[in-house]
């Protein structure tokens, strides 16, 4: 009889406990269910997958059974699992692997995914279908199964081995009771996520009308495997260091400091000791209630190193770009802003890192809200948005400074796609559910170092695209404009065009480098770039150019015309020969790339001497960590222009009056005619 | 083979003969011509003053009884790239009108938007940079666009109500025309040149000019009776009013001695068309002795009819405020009437259309709210 109850009362839990936490576990309705089945199959492939050293290569195909039902089939080039671990897997609750594990995985992230095998069942009855192939088996295992809630175990229903077309790999099908939708929160946002901040996997996702879509790899290189390290002493929970002690291999407390904990230094150790008031040689497993307390508070009281951040994976500025590049290339984004990982720091004992990508302009609507893209570990955070440190960080900085608009308190409004990924072994989230990255001091502090430095790229680009711009402008007036005004004017008064060096030097007053690709589209970068250097001033001036060229271009044969004086094939550093120009004169530069194909529009920096920062357009002065002896000329001619900068400008003319054609543009004459 | 075009940007037929009136219109435009080769030949960045046609540059002018352009002036600069395609566009638009005045040819604003298609850099990019720069031409030259041969789309309004004018057709012939007698529904339509060598008045039955801003309250006033029951004469306003029909307005009224009474919608849109009947638009501020009609009065809808007739109305939008607020800076409404309706306005927060009027039936207005206002106003 009480054997009965007690089986009945775990039948109870289990029923209940699932019930109970629907929310928590993701299930509460059937289109969050559909997003967790997904997300729970993906993430244990995508982490499979890294843990094997494979690329992943994952397909996720969605069908309509009936009006309430799909199946969800999802399909990985992982290692596979054993023929005796798949009941536990799949058939039990709560047997993760990573659950304890101290180290970065998406697995942490769920439930696990059994929870879908459960969900299945309790809606439609089906079973759990499973095919499973390890490289050393020659067939592939077939099971299908379902989650006994009465024991929390597997309950097998049919099973047979199968001759897979390929060496290993895993395939999961699960029929359940859920909605497909697309747009946000939808399993196509959350691939297209996961395909962002995994460049190194290949998605393909088959939706239930039939489109496919399919990310491609971007890298071929897989992130770094995150080791795995012991707990860090301040990351402690009373709970985990009591079961720790009691199964510790070690003999000692003494050993277990040593062995079982990271960052303690032997002067730690004593002070451990001492404070706690033991001898170091206590058994570990004989440590019980109070003396657990007294140990924990003994460690957390001692200062030690910040734990190793090995045991984290973050994505990396290049890979971020690429993902960002690879999937949202469609949107032909005017600017990727060269993405931020902040160095690894530590919360409550957990390391963990940030970093931020941010993209601008395209085909991004300038009129709504950015788009703000949460990750963390790996994985989008697609809920509650607005409860998540990410969100309030972003929403509480100043962004009319960075040029974005934004109403106080809120997400600024404009053209950008903004990525935000927290690493670590324990991100600290709001709920069970996981879906918004708690607010502590620690990790908000890091997110807005992070923003802020995307965001100053941004603003830089911004300022460097309205010079730019302005420069178009000038170009077009004294190229295109008044030398046709002139021939007009000149044939209106029967008199011979005049010279225009004079009033072309006055509008441009710039000495300018315009850079011209020699194929079809002359803004993208070809075989040969053509670089013109025009002194649009009145003075002669001497001006020497410089450039900083990919490393790989200089290895590969970049060369120049005219000649380079000194090529660095350390730096990518180029030197050409001092000029001497009279206003107006000009000497053009050819650059010729090896491998145009590698290039990038802002992948060479250009550098000129001899000309201060507000009279030179289309290049940056010369930076002082050259350290390039220059000319006497250029120093000299360099010295002159700082005393004329210093001198009170002559009275520009046009300064105190009124632009007629801007009044008139903001006059508007609302309807007049 | 084709004869060969004359490139449109050849200059050198300058000295073909031109009629003199063309010569003398043009006139400034050759002194432009010449300053600015002269700043080219100095060396300096070419640039050309003009009076700002902005509402910080209209002044009353008493002898007129109108706002008119004012002594503030801005520079035209080739040092901006605006300022130096408009340089360069008036050149091409002097050559457009002297190769017109020499084929004896006329042109729509419109054409000449799309004759620009010719200019390479310098063609407009919207109409509405066209038509500014013949307002600048205008300006320049002190003349007025039809003497640079160029005319607007037709888009007079129409009259409704006894009054007899002649007008010269096309063919040249004079037709004697009653606008209520010898026109159809849609009334008599103004064509785009109501001056007297066109139109002339010959007698009338009218005791004033209801100006009215929208179609459908003509036809209700026109279904009513109204002209005749008031001896009223109806124009439509058709929105803001084209010059055409602010010049007849201004012609009623000084040659025919009626006074006109302005009858919009409620809001803040409708004020700017009241006052560029009555005080002169800033678009055309150098013009306004011309178009505008110093005696015209706003009838309403008025802000305080909205309450008064507990009219059907819309929640201001946030254009409209704009509007409303940029009024209170606009010297033209700088008076005591204007001030506190733009404030009763943008403190009810409320504008209605005057066909609200029909929420009392469809004779109310011309029954009660007509006759009521007009008599308050002196009028009846
Ligand atoms: N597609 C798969 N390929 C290989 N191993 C898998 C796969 N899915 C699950 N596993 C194994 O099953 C374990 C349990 O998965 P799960 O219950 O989702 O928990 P968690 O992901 O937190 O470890 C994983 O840790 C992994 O070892
Ligand atoms: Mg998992």
């Amino acid at each position: 009889m009480a054997e009965e109850l007690a089986s009945k009362q775990k039948a109870i839990s289990i029923g209940e406990f699932f019930e109970r936490n629907r929310q928590i576990l993701g299930f509460d309705n059937p289109s969050r269910a559909l997003l967790t089945t997904v997300k729970e199959c993906v993430d244990n492939s995508a982490d499979a997958c890294e843990e094997a050293g494979i690329l992943p290569d994952l397909l996720v195909e969605i069908t309509k059974v009936s009006e309430e039902r799909l199946k969800v089939v999802v399909e990985d080039n992982g290692p596979g699992i054993v023929r005796r671990q798949l009941p536990n897997v799949f058939g039990r609750l709560l047997y993760g692997s990573r659950f304890h594990s101290n180290r970065q995985a998406r697995g942490q992230q769920g439930i696990g995914v059994s929870a879908a095998v459960l969900y299945a069942g309790l809606t439609t009855a089906t079973p759990v279908h499973i095919v499973s192939k390890v490289e050393e088996d020659p067939a592939a295992n077939v099971v299908d199964l379902f989650l006994d809630t009465q024991k929390n175990q597997a309950r097998l229903v049919k099973e047979d081995v199968l001759a897979w077309d390929r060496p290993h790999g895993t395939r999961v099908e699960l029929t359940l009771k859920a909605r497909y939708q697309r747009g946000r929160q939808s399993p196509y946002d959350y691939l297209k996520g996961t395909a962002i901040v995994n460049p190194h996997a290949r998605i393909v996702l088959v939706e239930p009308d039939g489109t496919r879509t399919t990310w491609e790899r971007a890298s071929p290189d897989l992130p770094p495997l995150a080791k795995e390290i012991p707990p860090h002493p301040h990351g402690l929970e009373l709970g985990e260091l009591d079961s720790m002690l009691r199964r510790s291999s070690s003999k000692t407390l003494l050993q277990f400091l040593t062995a079982d904990l990271s960052g303690i230094s032997r002067r730690g150790i004593q002070d451990v000791l001492q404070k706690g008031g033991f001898t170091g040689r206590e058994r570990p497993d004989g440590f019980a209630g109070e003396r657990v307390e007294q140990l924990l508070a003994a460690l957390k009281d001692t200062p030690m190193a910040t734990p190793s951040a090995e045991c984290l994976s973050p994505i990396g500025p290049m890979l971020i770009k690429r993902g960002l590049k690879n999937v949202l290339g469609t949107l032909r984004p005017e600017f990727y802003s060269p993405p931020v990982s902040r160095p690894p720091k530590v919360h409550a004992g957990c390391p963990f890192v940030v970093e931020v990508g941010l993209v601008y302009g395209g085909d991004l609507p300038s009129d709504q809200s950015i788009q703000l893209l949460r990750f963390a570990n790996r994985v989008p955070l697609l809920f509650q948005q607005g409860a998540c440190a990410i969100t309030q960080t972003v929403a509480e900085m100043d962004w009319h400074r960075y040029g974005l608009e934004q109403k106080s308190g809120a997400v600024p409004v404009g053209p950008v796609i903004l990525l935000v990924h927290v690493a670590s072994t324990k991100v600290p989230f709001t709920s069970e559910a996981k879906e918004a990255v708690a607010q502590t001091e620690d990790i908000t502090r890091e997110i807005e170092l992070a923003v802020q430095a995307a965001a100053r790229n941004m603003k830089l680009h911004l300022s460097r695209r309205t010079r730019r711009d302005q420069a178009m402008e000038k170009f077009t007036i004294i190229q295109k404009i008044l030398p046709k005004m002139a021939e007009k004017a000149s044939g209106i008064v029967d008199k011979p065009v005049p010279d225009l060096t004079r009033v072309i030097t006055r509008i441009m007053d710039v000495v300018a480098v315009e850079a011209r690709g020699s194929g079809e589209d002359p803004t993208k970068p070809s075989e040969k770039t053509l670089l013109t250097l025009t002194n649009y001033t009145s003075r002669n001036r001497p001006i020497e150019l410089f450039l900083e060229v990919p490393l790989e271009a200089v290895k590969e044969g970049f060369s120049a015309d005219p000649k380079p004086e000194t090529l660095s094939t350390e730096l990518g550093r180029v030197t050409f020969p001092l000029q001497r120009l009279s206003p107006n004169a000009k000497v053009t530069y050819t650059l010729t790339w090896p491998k145009p194909e590698k290039l990038e529009p802002d992948d060479v920096d250009v550098f000129v001497a001899g000309v201060d920062e507000a009279h030179l357009l289309g290049a940056d002065p010369l930076p002082g960590d050259w350290d390039v002896r220059l000319p006497a000329a250029l120093v000299e001619a360099a010295e002159d222009a700082q005393i004329a900068a210093a001198r009170p400008a002559a009275t520009a003319e046009g300064d105190e009056e009124v632009d007629y054609d801007a009044a008139e543009k903001k006059e508007s004459f609302v309807d007049e005619e | 083979m084709p004869p060969k075009r004359k490139s449109p940007s050849s200059t050198k037929s300058r000295p073909e003969k031109l009629p003199d009136t063309d010569k003398r219109v043009l006139q400034p435009t050759l002194d432009l011509a010449q300053q600015i080769y002269t700043q080219l030949d100095k060396g300096d960045i070419p640039r050309m003053k003009l009076p700002l046609r902005t509402k910080q540059n209209i002044a009353f002018s008493p002898r007129d009884g109108v706002w008119r352009l004012g002594n503030q002036c801005g520079v035209r600069s080739a040092r901006k790239l605006d300022g130096a395609l408009m340089l360069l566009r008036t050149f091409w638009l002097v050559d457009f009108i002297e190769e017109m005045a020499r084929d004896n040819k006329h042109s729509t604003l419109r054409e000449l938007y799309y004759i620009s298609e010719q200019w390479e850099e310098a063609k407009f990019h919207s109409e509405n940079e066209s038509n500014l720069l013949v307002e600048d031409l205008e300006v320049m030259c002190e003349r007025m666009r039809e003497d640079f041969r160029l005319r607007p789309e037709e888009n007079g309004a129409s009259v409704i109500g006894d009054l007899t004018i002649t007008e010269i057709n096309r063919k040249g012939q004079k037709k004697k025309i009653n606008c209520r007698d010898d026109v159809g529904d849609g009334g008599y339509q103004l064509p785009a040149n109501v001056e007297k060598e066109k139109i002339s008045f010959v007698s009338h039955g009218a005791k004033f000019v209801l100006a009215i801003e929208c179609g459908g309250m003509v036809d209700r006033l026109a279904e009513n009776g109204f002209d005749e029951d008031q001896n009223a004469l109806l124009v439509h306003l058709k929105g803001q009013p084209a010059r055409s029909t602010r010049r007849f307005l201004k012609r009623l009224n000084e040659e025919l001695k009626l006074p006109v009474v302005v009858f919009t919608d409620g809001d803040p849109w409708s004020f700017r068309i009241f006052a560029s009947v009555a005080y002169g638009a800033i678009k055309t501020a150098h013009i306004s002795h011309y178009l505008a009609t110093p005696g015209a009065e706003f009838l309403g809808v008025t802000a305080s009819d909205i309450e008064n007739y507990q009219l059907p109305s819309d929640k201001l939008s946030d254009r409209d405020i704009q509007a409303l607020k940029a009024e209170l800076s606009d010297p033209r409404f700088n008076t005591e009437m204007w001030k506190s309706e733009i404030e009763l306005m943008l403190q009810n927060g409320k504008k209605a259309e005057q066909q609200s009027l029909a929420k009392y039936g469809l004779n109310y207005v011309t029954e009660k709210y007509l006759p009521e206002k007009l008599t308050e106003m002196g009028v009846l």
